[in-house]
């Protein structure tokens, strides 16, 4: 029974951990090795390798080639990876700040109806991007925020209100309100106590909720394509339109863009990891 | 503070709310209205003139054979990625419940699939999937087992695409069964050890229902999210195959490649009311299972 768990389990991750080892690997290669009918997994630094090896001369080509243009794009990657930033940035800003507010607001007051908007707030991440995406362009026609950044950071600022508020409100439940009830007696009114003596210690809990906002914008793809075909263009958009044939792409250069660009997510990944089931759950399981 | 309003008995609450509600309704709430509206007309996309044309769209969206495929292939994909993924996902949770070395990373390790952009990671798994020098194939020959064209054979296009989607999503399901193992408080099993119960029947007295409804939610949540997939396959195959047409794909086609506004909204129309009622028994579920938790911690 243990030797089939182990088993199990040891294979599971090899193939799970395959492609990830595999996309590493790949930005490190010349084209023609990216290709090989032979796989090549061992780099090696020797002058000459056979061409039926095992391995591959390791070189830092991919990387230094993301500054150039590649053929059949207008911009250099690291033009598009400033629109990620930019918008990815911007938008979880904007989500934290009006998702905290909007928590704290359904955690201390008696709203009328309160439960049936939180509930409807969560509903509107269910809504597919495609569904919402064609009166939106015209909207977006009319005020001129198609192709623009502006217009993408108030889509998901809009997009991730849901795990900001659901995030939020479970962090800020958990803030015992004696705090603020001291701060109201002493003659604070009530934003003067959410500033002062709330949000210090909501603090964390906004920290863990902008992950998943930033990561959650970070990797948006449907309204990302649908709206943009010009200016604000993101990473994945980016690499989704390197469509075409497979043994034409420049594989290390696509690698080595696409390390870059995973590299946050699975640093903030290993940060916040105690807090990825409350994250993924909308903050439903805590433990 | 619940029940302390009679202090703030005036617009204090709604300013605090307000915002979030008021950018929802303006992005979301009101663009849905929007397109009622245009699903009666028939406007395209580059604009110009335009007409009422009744309920000419959904008489055409009911009646073109491709929306049913699209509807079968979505159906296809979210009952098999989501039950593989639960299989799967459960049974790594089952092996993974006891500590070891290196059980942390090994944890934090399985989980980056799903945290990955599909868009930017599937045009890898082509690579990867490729036919002729793809690394699959070559692990596949290397063990004897021939080379399926992944990409290119017709019957197998869903099937890589459902391959990519267990990969990023079993992680997810792993977690939360985890979370519903690490749960379970331990005397049960002690009292099972001292009725001396077969491992099957503990396994299916206690393990299994206790597990449920947490699973449950993660089913609810995962297909909710399953049934909009769109980027696998806008990068595996484009969004015009038949083979691996989802819905969102097909509303992609109609709307941005063949510029029919009007039918793209009543197409939209027919998946929100399927959209809208899988997720309003998932929000039942959910504050079920929260006034559970809720509950069972204090």
């Amino acid at each position: 029974m243990k030797v089939l768990r182990i088993a199990f389990v040891g294979g599971y991750f090899c193939a799970a951990m395959l492609p990830l080892i595999w996309l590493l690997l790949t930005s490190f290669k010349t084209r023609d090795d990216s290709i090989a009918v032979h796989p090549k997994f061992a780099p090696t630094w020797a002058e000459e390798v056979a061409d039926d090896g095992i391995y591959f001369r390791a070189n830092l080509d991919g990387y230094r080639q993301l500054a150039a243009v590649y053929a059949g794009g207008e911009h250099a990657f690291f033009h598009y990876l400033g629109n990620s930033l930019v918008i990815g940035l911007l938008s979880t800003f904007c989500s934290v700040l009006i998702g905290t507010c909007a928590a704290y607001g359904f955690s201390r007051f008696a709203i009328p109806g309160g439960r049936d908007w939180l509930f409807f707030i969560l509903s509107t991440r269910f809504l597919p991007p495609l569904a919402v995406v064609v009166p939106v362009l015209m909207m977006y026609r009319e005020f001129d925020l198609q192709n623009s950044h502006m217009g993408l950071v108030l889509l998901y600022t809009a997009f991730n209100m849901s795990l900001a508020v659901w995030l939020m409100k479970g962090f800020i439940d958990e803030i015992p309100t004696a705090y603020e009830e001291a701060a109201l007696v002493a003659g604070y009114t009530r934003f003067q106590a959410f500033r002062l003596v709330v949000l210090p210690r909501a603090v964390p809990g906004m920290a863990v909720t902008a992950v998943f906002c930033l990561i959650s914008a970070w990797n948006e793809y449907g309204f990302a394509m649908t709206l943009n075909n010009q200016k604000a263009v993101t990473v994945p958009v980016y690499f989704a339109g390197l469509q075409g044939n497979v043994s034409g792409l420049p594989w290390a250069q696509i690698s080595a863009g696409m390390l870059i660009f995973v590299a946050p997510i699975i640093v903030f990944t290993v940060l916040v990891r105690k807090h990825l089931l409350r994250g993924v759950t909308f903050g439903t399981i805590k433990r | 503070m619940r029940g302390n309003t009679g202090r703030c008995r005036d617009w204090t609450p709604y300013a605090f709310v307000g915002p979030a509600l008021f950018l929802l309704i303006g992005i979301n709430v009101f663009p849905l209205l929007y397109s009622i509206a245009l699903s009666f007309t028939n406007v395209d996309l580059v604009g110009g003139a335009w007409k009422f044309v009744g309920g000419f769209n959904y008489a055409v969206a009911f009646k073109f054979a491709k929306y049913g495929a699209a509807l079968r292939t979505t159906a296809l994909f979210v009952c098999v990625a989501v039950a593989v993924e639960l299989v799967l996902g459960f049974a790594l949770a089952l092996a993974l419940k006891d500590r070891f070395s290196g059980r942390a990373f090994a944890l934090t390790a399985l989980l980056v699939p799903m945290m990955l952009p599909p868009a930017v990671i599937a045009l890898f798994w082509k690579l990867v999937l490729n036919g002729h020098y793809g690394i699959l194939n070559q692990c596949l020959g290397a063990l004897g087992l021939g080379q399926p064209q992944w990409i290119t054979a017709p019957d197998l296009k869903l099937l890589s695409i459902l391959l990519v989607d267990v990969w990023m999503w079993t992680p997810f399901m792993m977690l939360i069964a985890l979370a519903a193992l690490n749960a379970i408080p331990g005397y049960l099993y002690e009292a099972a050890a001292i009725d001396r119960a077969s491992r099957w029947k503990v396994f299916r007295r206690i393990t299994l229902p206790l597990c449920a409804p947490l699973l449950g939610l993660a089913v609810l949540l995962r297909a909710t999210d399953a049934i909009k997939q769109f980027d696998l396959v806008m990068a595996i195959t484009g969004p015009n195959d038949p083979a691996t047409q989802t819905v969102s794909a097909l509303l992609y086609q109609v709307v941005f490649r063949d510029g029919k506004v009007g039918l793209g909204a009543a197409y939209s129309y027919v998946v929100l009311v399927l959209v809208l009622a899988l997720a309003s028994v998932f929000v039942r579920y959910m504050s079920s299972v929260q006034r559970r938790e809720e509950t069972g911690t204090q």
